[in-house]
């Protein structure tokens, strides 16, 4: 029995004033068969042991403590302190000196009964059963959440517990979770020992929980079992050690093998092979079933004829899980830990293997023996985790729950991922004055330079505000980000840093990825036939980024499958007879290479890299990452491999924030930041719009650039509101309307400037001509013109294409004039009707 | 060995427990979390008193003769990981406490309360041979076969004299057996300790017929062993480091012998140790583990002082020795010495900084047997670990190169790329044929990839894969430029004459080692004005041609430390500078 007990028995010191009464050797007394029993019958379901009230474990102290009434004046205080002296305690005392191992349950009656003054510990610990009992009872009965105590008519409702234990006996349930929080925040001492010493308090836990059932409903038979989840701490698999065992923990991991159910018997029962006679069931006891050697009926008293009558046993289900360490927990260097799990009942077949779950359990440990004969045990110990509670968390890095849809209002009472330490933390970080240009900093700090794509690329993982009007209309909160630049410009070190950072973030390659692959895909189920939707890179990436490397690589068709992503947030699918609309609110960061290796200064964005205007207005930032000949640019990047080389990398990088922290900072702003425009800022922003459409129209000048679109205001507002956000503020102000103009206009500065005149002009992006574009076009055209007007005759011989550039460079001082543009002028011409154009040479009509 | 009651290489376990009593004894037992440190007593022994080389290798050739429970060394890779383990530490026998650590069976029973038993725990490491171990690393056993066996019989006396409370009454007898193999002696014990039979009569067959032995299962070049690790912190010892271990030997068959019915084994789920049955894997329990350098391996390192000019000497003759294997390209021996003195030095996120793999272009499948049988030779007597996989469709679609976990005996199955730290890898591409690869040959083909560009191996864990850093020298040898394996220096081959097959004197050949494992770890540094030239001199090359990148700038940087340290110098001074830029001209040439 020795995996049974704790490793480090417990006595209580002289200090605290209620057990300076009793014995000085320990008042500690029961025997350890008897707790082990108990232990078992916690987990038997055998509706006898429960269906009348089960007594108190039953041991009292024989040393009548004269302290009237522990169990109700309980003091917190000394109790806790007790606790935390558990671990440091010396062997010897520990020896129960008496086993008072009476028939227990001659005691019967709630060990709250006043009359029962005597307190009763349970054996080696100093818990007090009567205040054990008592505290439970007071948690299950009085625990209401903060929140509806608040509210007046607070007291009158139930306690939390009483309303749940009320809906298990409806759906007659058999188990009751406990958030071990709420024991927390009950009565942390209650909390304390439940963790220490869960097997004996959580038998208790199910006696009062049974009492308090009986008298709901009197007739109610089967057994509820309690089940605690959400520990305030949870343990990593690698520290367990053996401290642990015998104690509550809760784990993180992943499932990843489960045995086959095994029926565990838990009632037999005996049919007499002379008589038929039937025995009464007999309950397992310390996992053995003793078979009677002679038949009870007094007739017969045949010798050695009881036979096992399979089908008329009670069996439970019981199933062992194997979980491994989630791979964020591994150290460098080091193979994941795995650790067995035992399930009972409810819990058998919870978890898949692959799932990603959260079990709550007792840590135990078995000794095992060399032989099944022998009785020496071998000194090894095999450790397994009793579980109680499990939960399947997600997959996602950053918490992907995140409420920047409105129909999904945060709730408060949701499990609280970020304890309150780490917050306290990451908003003292937000106030720091620099918090905007550390962050840049962190984000992927081995690519140099770059500092306002990595400003545009924290704007995209904060995100803005998605809003939904009652009208119907709705605007994405996500934003779209483009980069198009020189091989070898780290674009994809960017997209994999941010793939590594962002919630639910799918990395694909354009060049690989279908249009299915991208969107979802119907297939058939080999097994059912049924017809089964699979999830695509973008529905996957619902409510993250989706990382799509060599844009310009993919097919049309799959491109043609982002327009209504990338605007409306959502993929349509029409195949195999579903018809199907799925959510895809996802941001898309996508990265492109010109079309030749190099961009071509001299074309426009559109023809450097060969997409559709219509998309390429989607994105909200497209940022050109050019490798320019600037010896500045090139001194910084000889400097910074130089440094990589010779120096200390981890020194060089000084204040930046690591991965985890900044992925911390950033699931708690998308979480729980939502700013909103301030008048100032909504003023600045339309100041800001007018004036950009006003720079458009050069007084005089009679062509007329577009500099902006209604959709850059979307963009604008949502930049503002990630720059809100990532100070951690709710309102968003004049300044981060203003840096998002800067952003922007950097961006559109790359992007969309017309290399020809050096303004911004939208009609690059939204149609792929510039309006100097045009007007030069229309100039050559009515050149060409005047030329074919004055020089050749109607009907007269035909002039080669290559005489009329020559013509024209004559006529025109500057500007160069390329044969392509001839051609395409002179095909203008033609279809105009005036010239007739045969291959290189033309004939006026 | 005087004034110790115990022979601490043929018991080790005795002053284990001498040391444990004197420890309780002296600090009134409170043996909770007591280290009492018989570690520091080994230490001194083997170390400051320089036993070390008394103390037996395991190999698969020893294995054959060491007897149990005495102090072995072993050298091996982790290749696994199997978690912890919780053993019975200390415990009460009547009054007394006894401790179990070192040991997986305890010599008394142990008594059921918990009171008196403290539970301790222990990682389990699956360690095997360095895999593409070189003969030249290992040092040679006969010696201490004959050491051995004269510390039986020097134990034989010794233990007459000491043998108390019957604590060491196996051991004895298990080492009496193992030298006379007396058949009458074994009846007799086994009629005298009937209880403890199983690991007795174990011992007792092994050592009586050694031919065919405990072990028909193992290779004989490559023992694996489970090593227990006792008190040291996890980030010490990590996945594929090459350790040598000294510690306890066990051959204990009890584990096997155990099919007991409890609640988790009739379960399926068993720990690992299930499929490693003692009786092919060894235990060992650890004392001691010490990360081996590549200067370690050295088997006799001459005493050499880094002088510089013996250096120096030595930097040629190698020099010449490469430019002879490679038929007489000078070019390509240059460079392939900064190859061999490559490694990982830093890692800043996705770049692996030291890092220089090489690839002779312009080989014909002919040419690329020829030398490349000649390199290989010539690396495995110059490096400790070395491999060569021959690149073809059949053996990428059908071979593991990385590592996988098999969750049905949870064991870490190795593969081709669980390699050591600092081993060198051939490559030949030129044996690549076009065909058609399937689904595993483009992951390995991707995993090879990622080695040559990220020295990571991706280690498939089936539901997710874990990314273990690599520090593999990678050469290759192909027709044109590689593009499986982008490697950092492409260079054409060009050799003007069959390589020599020349013999290497066994002096030279310890010498280059030396050289090779000593220059490799000196450290490096550059002072801020030559940092200034180097700046200088980046961008003015990249002013010059524009299709130089971050990937040359760190190319160069690399060869530039490793060439000063090819000198034997930890600081790049301007000359070494230039021979890196003049070696980067003639080879740019030579691509044109």
């Amino acid at each position: 029995m020795a995996s049974d007990s704790s490793p480090a028995n417990f006595v209580n010191g002289a200090s605290s004033p209620d057990d300076s009464n009793s014995s000085p050797i320990g008042n500690t007394f029961s025997s350890p068969g008897d707790a082990a029993r108990r232990r078992s019958r916690r987990r038997s379901t055998t509706p006898s042991a429960y269906t009348t009230p089960p007594p108190p474990p039953p041991h009292q102290s024989r040393f009548a403590a004269s302290d009237a009434n522990p169990a109700l004046t309980p003091t917190p205080s000394s109790r806790r302190g007790r606790g935390r002296r558990a671990p440091s305690t010396t062997p010897i005392a520990t020896t129960p000196s008496s086993t008072d191992d009476a028939a227990a349950s001659s005691e019967g009656g709630d060990g709250y009964d006043a009359d029962d003054a005597r307190p009763t510990f349970v054996w080696g610990t100093n818990i007090s059963v009567e205040d054990v009992n008592e505290a439970i009872y007071r948690f299950l009965k009085h625990f209401r959440e903060s929140s509806s105590v608040s509210e007046d008519d607070g007291l009158l409702m139930e306690g939390k517990y009483e309303t749940a234990i009320k809906r298990v006996l409806e759906v007659e349930g058999d188990s009751l979770d406990v958030d071990a929080q709420d024991v927390f925040g009950y009565d942390p001492d209650l909390y304390t020992k439940m963790v220490r010493y869960p097997l004996e308090v959580l038998a208790i836990f199910d006696i009062v929980l049974m009492n308090m059932v009986g008298r709901i409903n009197p007739l109610f038979e089967r057994h509820i079992q309690t089940r605690i989840f959400n520990l305030k701490s949870s343990t990593s698999m690698r520290n367990l050690n053996p401290s642990d065992i015998e104690r509550m923990v809760s784990l993180k991991g992943m499932i990843i093998r489960c045995s086959s159910i095994i029926p565990e018997i838990r009632e037999a029962l005996f049919r007499c092979l002379v008589c038929g006679y039937y025995s009464d069931p007999v309950v397992i006891n310390r996992g053995q079933i003793t078979e009677p050697r002679v038949c009870l009926k007094e007739e017969c008293q045949a010798r050695n004829s009881m036979t096992l009558v399979h089908n008329r046993c009670r069996f439970t289900d019981k199933q062992i899980v194997r979980l491994q360490e989630t791979p964020d927990e591994i150290p460098e260097g080091g193979t994941p830990h795995t650790v067995s799990l035992l399930m009972h009942d409810k819990l058998v077949d919870a978890g898949k293997p692959g799932d990603r779950i959260e079990v709550t359990g007792i840590y135990r440990a078995m000794t095992v023996r060399v032989g099944p004969t022998q009785r020496t045990v071998k000194s090894l110990f095999k450790t397994y985790i009793d579980c109680l509670h499990m939960k399947k968390s997600d997959k996602s890095r950053m918490v992907a729950d995140d409420h920047m849809d409105i129909e999904n209002p945060p709730s408060r009472t949701e499990d609280i991922p970020f304890d309150e330490e780490k917050v306290e933390q990451l908003k003292e970080l937000s106030k720091l004055p620099d918090i905007y240009d550390r962050l840049t900093r962190s984000l992927a700090p081995n690519i140099w330079e770059l500092d306002d794509v990595k400003k545009g690329l924290l704007c995209q993982l904060f995100g803005g505000n998605a809003l939904k009007l009652p009208s119907g209309a709705s605007f994405r909160g996500d934003i779209n980000i483009l980069l198009v630049g020189d091989p070898g410009t780290s674009k994809s070190q960017l997209l994999q840093y941010i793939h590594k950072l962002s919630p639910r973030g799918i990395y694909t390659s354009g060049r690989g990825s279908s249009a299915v692959g991208l969107t979802a895909y119907v297939t058939k189920d080999p097994e059912t036939g049924e017809t089964v939707l699979e999830s695509g890179a973008l529905v996957l990436s619902d409510r993250g980024i989706c990382c799509i490397d060599e844009f310009d690589k993919m097919s049309e068709n799959a491109r043609s499958m982002l327009h209504e992503v990338m605007e409306q947030q959502t993929v349509s699918i029409a195949k195999a007879g579903i018809i199907a609309s799925l959510n895809a609110r996802t941001s898309v960061l996508a990265c492109a290479n010109p079309s030749g290796s190099r961009y071509n200064p001299r074309l426009s964005v559109i023809d450097n890299i060969h997409l559709p205007p219509t998309l390429l207005s989607r994105f909200d930032l497209i940022y050109l990452i050019l490798d320019k000949a600037d010896e500045q640019t090139d001194r910084r990047l000889a400097k910074h491999i130089v440094s990589l080389h010779f120096e200390n990398p981890e020194s060089a990088e000084q204040d930046v924030l690591d991965l985890s922290t900044l992925i911390a900072y950033l699931s708690y702003a998308r979480r729980h930041i939502h700013p909103e425009l301030s008048d100032e800022a909504a003023e600045e922003l339309t100041r800001g719009y007018v004036e950009m459409r006003r720079r458009g129209n050069f007084p005089g000048s009679s062509k007329k650039v577009i500099t902006a679109t209604p959709r850059q205001i979307e963009s604008l507002i949502r930049l503002s509101e990630a720059l809100a956000r990532i100070r951690f503020s709710e309102l968003v102000e004049k300044r981060d309307v203003m840096e998002a103009f800067r952003l922007l206009e950097v961006a559109m500065q790359q992007s969309a400037t017309d290399h020809a005149t050096g303004t911004i002009d939208m009609d690059l992006i939204t149609t792929g001509v510039s309006a100097s574009e045009r007007m030069r076009r229309e100039s050559l055209l009515s050149a060409i013109r005047n030329i074919v007007m004055e020089k050749m005759q109607l009907g007269g011989p035909s002039m080669r294409l290559l005489e009329l550039l020559d013509e024209l460079k004559r006529q025109s001082s500057g500007g160069e004039i390329h044969l392509n543009d001839v051609r395409n002028a002179v095909s203008t011409l033609a279809s105009e009707g005036f010239v007739a154009a045969h291959g290189d040479s033309m004939k006026r009509i | 060995m005087v004034g110790l009651p115990y022979d601490l290489v043929a018991n080790p376990l005795g002053a284990v427990r001498l040391t444990f009593e004197k420890a309780v004894a002296a600090s009134g037992f409170e043996p909770d979390s007591m280290d009492w440190a018989p570690v520091d007593l080994f230490r001194q022994f083997l170390f400051d008193q320089g036993n070390l080389s008394q103390v037996p290798i395991l190999n698969g050739e020893t294995i054959r003769w060491l007897r149990p429970k005495t102090l072995v060394r072993f050298r091996g890779m982790i290749q696994d990981m199997l978690g912890n383990e919780f053993y019975v530490g200390a415990y009460k026998d009547g009054s007394v406490w006894r401790t179990n650590k070192f040991t997986d069976v305890s010599q008394f029973p142990i008594a059921d309360s918990s009171a008196d038993m403290r539970v301790w725990e222990r990682r389990l490491l699956y360690c095997v041979p360095v895999p593409g171990q070189n003969s030249w690393t290992e040092p040679a056993s006969e010696l201490v076969l004959n050491r051995c066996m004269d510390f039986t019989s020097q134990q034989r006396e010794k233990r007459r004299r000491v043998d108390d409370e019957g604590i060491d009454h196996m051991d004895m007898l298990v080492s009496d057996d193992g030298v006379q193999g007396s058949p009458s002696t074994k009846k007799m014990k086994e009629d005298e300790q009937p209880s403890v039979s199983s690991q007795n009569h174990e011992s007792i067959t092994e050592s009586n017929c050694p031919n065919m032995s405990i072990v028909p299962g193992i290779d004989k070049d490559s023992l694996p062993c489970l090593v227990k690790i006792y008190d040291s912190p996890e980030s010490d010892l990590k996945l594929n480091d090459v350790f040598e271990f000294i510690g306890v030997l066990t051959l204990d068959s009890e584990l096997q012998a155990d099919k007991d019915h409890d609640e988790l084994s009739n379960g399926f789920i068993e720990d690992a140790l299930e499929h490693l049955p003692p009786n092919k894997v060894p235990r060992l329990h650890c004392l001691i583990h010490k990360k081996l350098a590549a200067s370690d391996l050295l088997n006799c390192s001459p005493v050499m002082e880094s002088k510089p000019n013996l250096v120096k000497e030595i930097r040629d003759s190698l020099l010449r020795h490469l430019t002879a294997v490679l038929g007489n390209d000078g070019l390509a021996a240059h460079l392939m010495l900064l190859h061999l003195l490559s490694r990982v030095h830093a890692r800043v996120d996705n770049v692996a900084v030291g890092k220089l793999s090489l690839n002779l272009t312009c080989l014909s499948k002919e040419s690329a047997s020829l030398f490349g049988g000649q390199l290989t030779h010539a690396f495995r007597n110059l490096l400790p670990f070395t491999h060569s996989i021959p690149l073809t469709v059949e053996y990428l679609n059908s071979v593991s190169l990385a590592p996988k976990k098999d969750y049905e005996t949870d064991r870490l199955i190795t593969g081709v790329l669980q390699l050591a730290e600092g081993s060198h890898l051939i490559i030949d591409e030129t044996k690549l044929e076009a065909g058609t690869l399937n689904s595993v040959g483009v992951e390995n083909a991707r995993l090879l990839k990622n080695l040559t560009e990220l020295q990571k191996v991706e280690y498939d864990f089936k539901y997710y894969k874990m990314e273990m850093a690599a520090d593999v020298q990678l050469l290759i040898f192909s027709e044109g430029k590689s593009n499986i394996l982008p490697a950092d220096i492409v260079i054409p081959y060009q050799p003007s004459s069959v390589g020599s097959s020349e013999v290497v004197a066994g002096q030279a050949l310890e010498a280059w080692r030396w050289y090779l494992a000593s220059v490799k770890s000196l450290p490096h540094s550059i002072d801020s004005e030559m940092q200034k030239v180097l700046e200088n001199d980046l961008v003015a090359s990249r002013q010059a041609d524009r299709s130089i990148g971050s990937h040359d700038f760190n190319r160069w940087l690399t060869m530039g430390r490793l060439m000063s340290a090819s000198f034997g110098e930890t600081c790049l001074s301007l000359e070494h500078w230039q021979m890196v830029m003049e070696l980067e001209r003639l080879r740019r040439e030579r691509l044109k």
